[in-house]
């Protein structure tokens, strides 16, 4: 690919042969005289650099933003001449001038080599990744620190603003960060909420997973004049407001609507919202849980209890945690539907080198759908650090510390069998509002599968977040009523 | 001179008929533009600018999206709750206008297609409008509102 496919025709006294144009170029549809093919591969290579100059410094070379209609590309000398003319003279690059040797004629597959070039790049960093995961598996912590300073080396070669460069840089970090033995970046609760509302606005994931809980949770309401909702993560309580408007807009009148915000500083937010359910004529009341305090939840009889969880539960998981003794809880709440949304991949397998994997496709996935998204930059920046975040728990975290312990959604089904739920099904209303939602994304790879009842979102086949709801069995209740958990107010 | 002049104006006097003496009735016309001619036709004169800042007539064209008469919407108390949220205009500019036309570029199960998706799409624009309501009240004052940003820029109203 990188060899030079002909030789350019000595200049000749002769007219005839100098005025000849190149019969191999005008194969391909270029009328270029044999005597201007040195002049024609040094302007091109030139171009070429402008263009790489330019994109390096993030600022588009004018000429090619310039909607100018530049003469008869099929000529392709003057056609390169008048786009370098447009060229402002400062913004030439020092690497070419034209002082310097002609290189041999070879740049016109330059742009296909430097192409195969950076694609080989990337496929390296990926095995290279691959490898130093499993030397840390191995416990062989000198290979790992040899392979990750040549993935260093390798990264100016890929373009890290994009794609494959881009995620590689940040599981690169993490596992620098794992054998390093980093301790984990404090993480404050101010930088956690603007990480997340960044987040909600630069992807439709989280709003996919508001719509799609509230629209079951609606459902769920139908008939019921009280109704309290338990929401395991409160954050800026962006879920809430529509259920709110939906709640009043409700054929035959809003219900009394108690919600309980579970989570460090939810008091604002509930002030918030309870100013926004009072403009809508909806009574509301509002209680703030501190964060892990779902036992001191009390529910009130003949109310309507939803339970809301979004990316919370997968918290519970590691071996020591929590989560059966969180379900048993939830289940003795009583509710009506319990809704689950979580991130369908498979981010808890004991290995770390199958964990490591995983990421990477999974989080690939996600970056590309980010980057298709185009959302403006500080968005989609601040989106990003929170998924580093992430990343960064998956790769670096053991034990009790690694709480980003997702599992895809057949598990969880499982796993909420057990415990004594059962699925419901979310409706096609569900289904069509999910859909019309991506629509309005501008990206065209997403989309909405069904799954036994449950909902997920995809990009481009590849599932990101799945959404369910559940029920308490029937013939769980007998256990319920054994222990008196809950106090009659 | 004076005497002549008054009798020109009479005689000029019509005859026809002119719209802007009756307000009432502009309105009820202009309820029946789409949202861009109800834009330009904000720009012909002060008379016409405030008639079509008129919250009814962004009323009239947002529920003719939602269905083919202009009658009251299926839900009673809407009108109180989308005045609460921020009022028609505001719900047509920010929402209802650029969801339906996106969802009508984007494919065959736009809510052009049957009344079952427009209503749906109508559910969709106000559970949005919601959020971004919410989002505009601040307690202690915080960021912008961000939530609606990747429906791109609305069409300016004002």
């Amino acid at each position: 690919m990188g060899r030079n496919p002909y030789h350019p025709k000595p200049t000749d006294e002769d007219s005839s042969s100098a005025s000849e144009t190149d019969t191999l170029l005008a194969g391909v549809g270029y009328t270029v005289r044999s005597s201007d093919l040195h002049h024609v591969a040094d302007r091109l290579e030139k171009l070429d650099s402008t263009i790489i100059a330019a994109a390096a410094s993030g600022v588009p070379p004018e000429f090619l933003c310039s909607s100018a209609i530049h003469y008869n590309p099929s000529d392709l000398a003057s056609w390169i001449d008048s786009l370098l003319t447009e060229v402002p003279p400062h913004s030439s690059p020092s690497l070419w001038t034209d002082a310097t040797c002609l290189p041999p004629p070879s740049s016109f597959s330059i742009d296909a080599h430097r192409l195969g070039k950076e694609e080989d790049a990337g496929i390296r960093l990926v095995h290279l990744l691959m490898t130093c995961a499993d030397s840390i598996q191995r416990d062989d912590l000198v290979l790992a620190r040899s392979l990750i300073d040549e993935m260093r080396l390798l990264l100016p070669l890929i373009g890290v603003g994009y794609g494959i460069g881009k995620v590689s840089i940040f599981f690169l970090d993490a596992l620098d960060r794992r054998i390093s033995f980093l301790p984990q970046p404090t993480k404050t609760v101010l930088e956690d909420e603007i990480l997340y509302s960044h987040f909600y606005e630069a992807c439709p994931n989280l709003k996919f997973a508001h719509f799609t809980a509230n629209q079951a949770i609606l459902e769920a309401f139908n008939g019921c004049d009280r109704v309290h909702v338990i929401d395991l993560s409160l954050m800026h309580g962006l879920q809430w407001p529509a259920l709110i408007q939906a709640l009043a807009l409700r054929p035959g009148g809003p219900p009394a609507l108690r919600l309980t915000g579970i989570g460090p500083k939810t008091a604002k937010v509930g002030l918030r919202l309870a100013e926004f359910a009072r403009s809508v004529g909806v009574p509301f009341t509002f209680q703030a849980v501190a964060a892990g305090r779902l036992d001191s939840v009390r529910v009130k009889p003949g109310e309507a209890v939803a339970i809301n969880s979004v990316l919370q539960l997968h918290l519970l998981l590691s071996e020591t945690g929590p989560i059966d003794s969180v379900l048993t809880l939830i289940r003795e709440l009583r509710p009506k539907i319990l809704t689950v949304v979580e991130q369908d991949a498979d981010h808890n397998k004991p290995a770390f080198l199958d964990r490591f994997t995983e990421a990477l496709f999974y989080y690939s996935t996600l970056f590309d759908s980010l980057a298709a998204g185009g959302g403006d930059g500080g968005c989609s920046a601040a989106a990003e650090v929170y998924l580093q975040r992430e990343i960064c728990n998956i790769v670096c975290c053991e034990g009790s510390e690694r709480v980003e312990r997702h599992e895809p959604m057949g598990r969880w089904r499982v796993r909420l069998g057990r415990a004594g739920f059962e699925p419901m099904h979310l409706g096609s209303n569900a289904f069509r509002q999910a859909s019309m939602l991506l629509k309005l994304f501008s990206s065209e790879g997403y989309g909405v599968e069904e799954v036994e009842g449950c909902l997920s979102l995809s990009w481009h086949g590849r599932s990101l977040i799945s959404a369910s709801a559940w029920r308490a069995r029937a013939d769980s209740a007998v256990a319920l009523v054994a222990r008196h958990r809950y106090i009659i107010l | 001179m004076g005497e002549e002049e008054k009798h020109n104006v009479e005689q000029e006097k019509p005859c026809g008929y002119n719209i802007n003496d009756n307000a009432d009735l502009l309105a009820e016309i202009l309820a029946r533009l789409d949202g861009r001619s109800l834009c330009a036709a904000a720009c012909v004169c002060r008379l016409w600018g405030a008639v079509s800042r008129k919250d009814a007539v962004w009323e009239a064209l947002c529920n003719r999206h939602v269905s083919s008469s202009a009658t009251d919407s299926s839900f009673p108390g809407t009108r109180t709750v989308v005045a609460a949220l921020g009022g028609y205009r505001r719900l047509y500019r920010r929402c209802v206008g650029p969801i339906f036309d996106r969802l009508a570029s984007s494919g065959d199960h736009g809510p052009q297609s049957s009344a079952v998706a427009a209503a749906a799409a109508a559910r969709l624009s106000l559970s949005l409008f919601s959020i971004d309501c919410y989002e505009r009240l601040s307690v202690g004052g915080r960021q912008r509102p961000s939530s609606l940003l990747f429906l791109g820029s609305a069409v300016d109203v004002t």
